[in-house]
């Protein structure tokens, strides 16, 4: 009986594995699906293991990418020159360097004095690495749990909001961008106050949906945070409608809406430690309002 | 233990150049996915358990790195691995035409089914999925197909590189 199954086992080891394997993608997935999140302890280790090399990369990417802009495009001019432009080159490379200190130093002061006017405390990371694939929208930051970030905080830059931590690892995070399908945020229209949920479309592309047919929205008005959600503080800009598209039927209207950050060229950004605080309750507000009126009729 | 190392390794290389360089480019739907092309070769030339193994582990790589949280990859890659190794006597896959041809139908067959998983693994329908991915699939999987006549060749390069080695060592053993 052993000899037997192990005669079966060698016949079709190979079809097993394969069966065995994508079982356990499945199992793997369902385990995701149910959680609504990862394997964490695999997800981190892997992450910690692996963003390294993706923080060198773009370091060596950030590089020759300055060199190639600033110096290698003087390579064809006429010998007699080459000292001087040796030195053009040096000068250039120097100016280059200092250009990118200047903006760097103006991108850090402002994101310095946006975070002093934030009333939750933040954490400042750098974008080391975006998603791979097409389909989804995330970028890699260098900053994890033992920083302080967890996942579902929110992750803004002084242009607005950028997304949420979707998944995070010791000293890593993956940050879901507000254009990925899977975004959504509770928003207003800055000028109607109209409420909307925005949720991504494209890259940087948003759509806002949910807003009542009967509201006002023109091409043109910004669209900031509702502070709703428990996520995002209220009053963060969010983007500015491109187009609105109101059908003739239906009880809601769509508007397609440019994120207010360029979520293409996402250098640093802020992730919000402290979740803002709560918008007050119904039954607060009617406390409040007894106190009030019971107040006045004291007086009376 | 090298022949899963080496590939696994210039794939997590790959998996880098994907999420930074292509990812800069200032056209972002042109993002060829050379992860599937190096699955797709090893799916012609890898035995299936090492193979099986290396498509499984960067597909869970893949996942970890991008915003999708269901863990599609981890089931799609070796999936796409195995599907690609029913073909490997089936055809002569050193000319362009082929090459091109089967990693776009390669690339468009994963890109629906993932449309297929995530519209079916999530409670509530996207509506804005089916218009961004449809839209960008067959450009992505063009771009991809384009890519494959370059990195073909430079794998087969290394494969044989690795086999060189690997007889070398036998030789100065026995």
């Amino acid at each position: 009986m052993r000899i037997r199954a192990l005669s079966f086992f060698r016949r079709y080891h190979i079809p097993t594995f394969i069966i065995v394997l994508l079982l356990f993608g499945l199992v793997l997935m369902s385990l995701r699906v149910k959680q609504r999140q990862g394997v964490a302890f695999f997800d981190a280790l892997f992450m910690e293991l692996t963003s390294p090399v993706q923080k060198a990369a773009t370091f060596v990417i950030k590089t020759i990418h300055g060199v190639f802009q600033h110096y290698v495009f003087l390579v064809h001019l006429e010998k007699e020159n080459e000292l001087l432009r040796r030195r053009i080159a040096e000068f250039q490379e120097e100016n280059h360097q200092m250009k990118e200190m200047v903006m760097a130093n103006d991108r850090l002061r402002k994101l310095l004095q946006f975070r002093e006017n934030m009333p939750a405390s933040t954490i400042a990371a750098q974008v080391i690495g975006q998603d791979p694939t097409s389909w989804f929208k995330s970028v890699t930051i260098n900053k994890g749990e033992g920083d302080g970030v967890q996942k579902g905080m929110a992750v803004i830059s002084p242009e607005g909001v950028v997304g949420q931590i979707l998944k995070t690892s010791p000293h890593y995070a993956t940050v879901l961008l507000m254009t990925d399908y899977n975004s959504a945020i509770d928003a207003i229209i800055q000028r109607t106050r109209a409420k909307a949920i925005v949720e991504g479309k494209e890259e940087n592309r948003c759509q806002l949906k949910y807003l009542l047919r009967t509201e006002e929205v023109a091409v043109g008005d910004i669209v900031i945070t509702s502070g709703l959600g428990g996520v995002f503080p209220k009053g963060l800009m969010v983007g500015e409608i491109r187009s609105v598209d109101k059908k003739s039927h239906g009880v809601f209207q769509y508007a397609d809406l440019v994120p207010g950050v360029d979520l293409t060229k996402l250098e640093e950004v802020l992730i919000l430690s402290a979740a803002p605080p709560p918008p007050p309750r119904l039954e607060e507000k009617e406390k409040k309002v007894k106190k009030i009126s019971a107040g006045s009729s004291k007086k009376k | 233990m090298k022949r899963f190392f080496y590939p696994f390794l210039a794939g997590l290389l790959l998996l880098t150049f994907q999420a930074t360089l292509l990812a800069s480019l200032p056209v972002h739907r042109i993002r060829p996915d050379v992860v599937l092309i190096l699955i797709l070769f090893l799916g012609f030339s890898y035995p299936t358990v090492l193979g099986g193994l290396i498509a499984f582990s960067l597909g869970f790589l893949l996942d970890l790195f991008s915003g999708n949280a269901l863990g599609l990859y981890t089931f799609t890659r070796p999936l796409i691995f195995f599907v690609a190794q029913l073909f490997r006597s089936h055809f002569y896959w050193k000319g362009f035409s082929f090459q091109f041809l089967f990693v776009f139908i390669f690339a468009i067959l994963e890109g629906g089914l993932i449309l297929l998983l995530v519209s079916g693994l999530n409670p509530v329908p996207f509506h804005n999925l089916y218009t961004s991915v449809l839209a960008d699939l067959l450009f992505q999987s063009i771009v991809t197909g384009l890519f494959t006549p370059i990195l073909f060749p430079l794998f087969e390069k290394g494969s044989i590189f690795l086999a060189t080695q690997q007889r070398v060592a036998i030789k100065r053993q026995g």
